[in-house]
């Protein structure tokens, strides 16, 4: 990592850091389709950083452009409408460069996720629903174009502020499958994509491990402690082999990223 | 024979929608171009126990539901993206009043295209293994669900894959930038799923921004998504996507999309949601009053608006569009 020959970073919020680490997780040349919000940030923070080929797409089929004037509201508005190359659709986006096994890497958000690392943005129902559906205690925003990402994306990053409440045994409702009931069950169900390759945190990063599929702790942020990210962790999380302290951003990273965060969104956010 | 489709928005609603019917929104959604002067006409007409195919939700499909008007629904995503959850429908999911069956993204296109295609199902590689496929809040007995997304066999390579079933919306009220009176259509910005949805539906109305000369159309053939052979109707009712934006003709009103939201997060706000922003116009000049000249100001003029730049010879004056003679040619099937 450059941080280790760079002076060291001015302040950063927790958000920015795993905007940046997320980002990290995304190479050059790569097709790659990011979800509205922190994860847009995160994508063309990398594109803006060290991924300057990096072909991003959003979910609606807007092709070739950048974010102008702000974090677009939404993956079909105007900030992100500006400066396209190419207007199609969900089913291409969705459909011929994701379902298809073209699309190597996804960026998407959580509500809840397990150790599993399924993702959960439905609905808390805060018991076990058995068998007959009821309508959820909260009502989330759905699963979106996630669980196609999740289903067909060949690696997928999953982002979500590292809290008790999020970080679960068992999610309520499996929205966009991560590896199920680990080891091998995603295979009963011939996905095309290979399933999530790394859960980035406000606090650090998890990895699944390369048998059981359950996630353990890769790496944690300067800021933070082992102590720390497993009290703020529903299951009894597991060191990683060669687990590791992560560098803090780089000046270039963080210049890299404001400038992508013109409104500054990552920097009101409170801790967590 | 130049068939001519242009009608007023109350006359749309009222000669294409009825109760209980099974009505789907077209746009660049969610938080995109969508008819939302649609569904507030559906409300003025107090239209009622509607089974909503959206897509995903947009600021419509939020009204509808925390008014109650919409009953049933069937959605990729539920959400108002970087305006958060969207209150009236969450508010309506929670009490029971909306049974919402949940989709994804691809799913509900894929669905649409085997609408489109008349095929008895879709086979998808997605939804598999998720709650999605294994929970349905229309047949909540039962775990896994069996009737939503059942397994099926590829014959070729013996695989799982899921079986979709198809959608045929009884209609598809379907925001547009540009028509002609023919029903030719061009869309800037995504397209979304608008291409399948205007041939899965039965009934296919257009809201358009701007009305063009169908000079516009020979011009740029290939933009033409929607052709009118396959249009009943033709609205045009400038800002029917307010406050969500409608690439190259106009900004989000971000001011609005936050009052809206909050407002259909009680039952008490949504009273007065309808009161101030649904029953209190009664004509075009009276909506565009509604929204505020200075608003409109503010969000007519944003990042996108070249984009309408190569289509502006062909758009019609507000005056040509009023002149023209109420839709005369005989309808091609009943109402």
């Amino acid at each position: 990592m450059s941080a280790s020959v760079e002076p060291a970073p001015a302040p950063y919020t927790r958000q920015e850091m795993m905007a940046i680490a997320a980002g990290r997780e995304i190479h050059d040349g790569e097709l790659a389709i990011f979800g509205v919000g922190l994860s847009m940030l995160a994508g063309y923070f990398a594109q803006a950083h060290h991924a300057p080929n990096v072909r991003a797409m959003t979910e609606g089929g807007v092709y070739g452009s950048t974010p102008l004037g702000g974090l677009p509201w939404g993956i079909e508005c105007n900030r992100i409408s500006a400066n396209a190359v190419s207007f199609t659709s969900a089913l291409d986006a969705l459909g011929c460069m994701v379902a298809s096994g073209r699309c190597d890497v996804g960026l998407i958000g959580a509500a809840q996720v397990d150790k599993f690392g399924n993702v959960n943005t439905t609905g808390i129902w805060g018991h076990d629903m058995g068998d007959t559906y009821t309508p959820p205690k909260t009502r989330l925003t759905g699963a979106g174009g996630a669980n196609d990402i999740a289903s067909g994306a060949k690696r997928f990053v999953i982002m979500v502020g590292h809290e008790k409440k999020r970080f679960v045994n068992k999610v309520d409702y499996i929205s966009s499958p991560g590896y199920l009931e680990g080891g091998q069950a995603r295979e009963r169900y011939g996905f095309v994509g290979g399933g999530p390759s790394a859960i980035v945190t406000t606090l650090g990063i998890l990895r699944p491990h390369p048998h059981t599929r359950e996630f353990e702790l890769s790496g944690w942020f300067a800021y933070t402690s082992v102590e720390e990210v497993r009290a703020h962790t529903g299951w009894d999380l597991k060191l990683a082999a060669h687990a590791q302290q992560l560098a803090e951003p780089s000046v270039s990273e963080l210049s890299a990223l404001r400038r992508v965060d013109q409104t500054g969104m990552l920097r009101k956010a409170t801790a967590q | 024979m130049a068939t001519h489709k242009l009608i007023t928005l109350p006359e749309a609603v009222s000669r294409f929608t009825r109760d209980g019917m099974q009505y789907a929104s077209g746009a660049g959604l969610p938080v995109g171009a969508d008819a939302i002067a649609f569904g507030r006409e559906l409300l003025r007409q107090a239209r009622s126990n509607l089974h909503g195919i959206f897509h995903c939700n947009s600021q419509q499909l939020n009204l509808l539901a925390a008014t109650g008007a919409v009953t049933r629904a069937e959605c990729g995503f539920t959400g108002l993206e970087g305006f958060g959850f969207a209150n009236g429908l969450r508010r309506a999911v929670e009490s029971g009043q909306l049974a919402l069956e949940d989709y994804s993204n691809l799913s509900m296109a894929l669905r649409l295209l085997a609408g489109a295609l008349n095929l008895p199902f879709m086979p998808a590689t997605v939804n598999m293994g998720s709650d999605i496929a294994q929970r349905s809040a229309f047949a909540p007995q039962g775990y896994p669900a069996s009737d939503k997304i059942p397994g099926i066999t590829d014959p070729f390579s013996g695989r799982t894959l899921g079986a979709l079933s198809p959608l045929k919306p009884d209609l598809a009220a379907i925001h547009v930038t540009l028509a002609d009176v023919q029903g030719n259509a061009i869309m800037l910005g995504t397209e979304w799923s608008r291409f399948e949805l205007s041939r899965a539906a039965q009934k296919v109305v257009l809201i358009a921004d701007h009305i063009v000369d169908t000079g516009c159309m020979r011009q740029f053939p290939n933009l033409v998504r929607i052709p009118g052979i396959i249009v009943e109707a033709v609205v045009w009712w400038p800002y029917a996507a307010w406050p969500q934006a409608s690439p190259g003709v106009h900004d989000i009103d971000e001011t609005h999309m936050k009052l809206m939201n909050q407002w259909l997060g009680s039952e008490e706000g949504t009273a007065r949601y309808l009161e101030q922003f649904v029953h209190r116009y009664r004509t075009l000049d009276e909506y565009l009053d509604m929204i505020g000249p200075d608003v409109i100001e503010k969000i007519s003029h944003g990042p996108t608006s070249f984009l309408l730049d190569p289509y502006r010879p062909w758009i019609q004056p507000r005056s040509v569009v009023e002149a023209l003679p109420s839709e005369s040619p005989a309808p091609r099937s009943a109402a």
